[in-house]
């Protein structure tokens, strides 16, 4: 079990990334850049809308 | 003398390749039986073992996060979505509905005071206080999502219309 948010987050994307990229891509090379640039964006992506939501203050 | 030029008709040396065209429904079961065997079946080694491997990580991640396979709850509708997603994953969402809800039941009573109700609910309850349950739902969702996109791939690659 990881508790880490940000583990999980990695775990997903990777896993994500690498499945799409065998499932569109035939070449290793390709899918080599769709995981670099799919895991890449999700990652950076969750990073910015977490930190683009963090001043938002939880409803009490 | 005048040059000739190439035909512009015809300019690729090689034919396009032979694509595969088999009975696509024998490749869509195994794919739903196990993750990648369709696509074992179909020639695609590597891509039938990646896909085994990815979607088995998400499947045993989400079960070890606490994630629990989805019932049907008449009063939820979205649950019909999550249970089928839940059964794409074939044998192996009898092993997460074991290990999860501890018995291999697909519905809810309905009825709020039903003492299979009450039971399963109990259940569920304590999954819900697992730290990690929504993770392990997500990764659990997601592994029969992923499937249901081999079982698609599947067909396709056998019916000829992908490579």
């Amino acid at each position: 079990m990881i508790r880490s948010h940000f583990l999980n987050l990695l775990m997903f994307s990777a896993l994500v990334a690498i499945f799409f990229a065998f499932l569109t891509q035939n070449r290793p090379k390709d899918r080599v850049r769709v995981i670099l640039v799919l895991g890449g964006a999700m990652v950076v992506l969750s990073l910015i809308v977490a930190y683009v939501m963090y001043p938002f203050p939880r409803q009490q | 003398m005048a040059e000739t030029s190439p035909d512009p008709v015809n300019t690729s040396a090689a034919p396009p390749p032979e694509r595969l065209s088999v009975s696509p429904v024998l490749p869509c079961v195994l794919a739903w039986l196990t993750p990648g065997l369709g696509h074992l079946y179909l020639g695609k080694r590597g891509r039938g073992i990646a896909f085994f491997f990815v979607v088995l990580s998400a499947f045993g991640l989400g079960l070890a996060s606490g994630g629990t396979a989805s019932l049907i709850d008449p009063q939820q509708p979205l649950s019909y979505l999550a249970t089928f997603d839940n059964l794409a994953l074939g044998p192996f969402d009898l092993v997460g509905r074991l290990a999860s809800v501890g018995s291999l039941e697909y519905r809810l009573p309905p009825d709020e005071g039903h003492p299979r109700r009450v039971a399963l609910m109990s259940r569920l309850r304590e999954r819900v206080r697992h730290p990690t349950y929504e993770y392990g739902n997500t990764f659990l969702l997601t592994a029969g999502l992923m499937n249901i996109l081999l079982i698609l791939d599947a067909f396709d690659i056998a019916a000829g219309r992908k490579d």
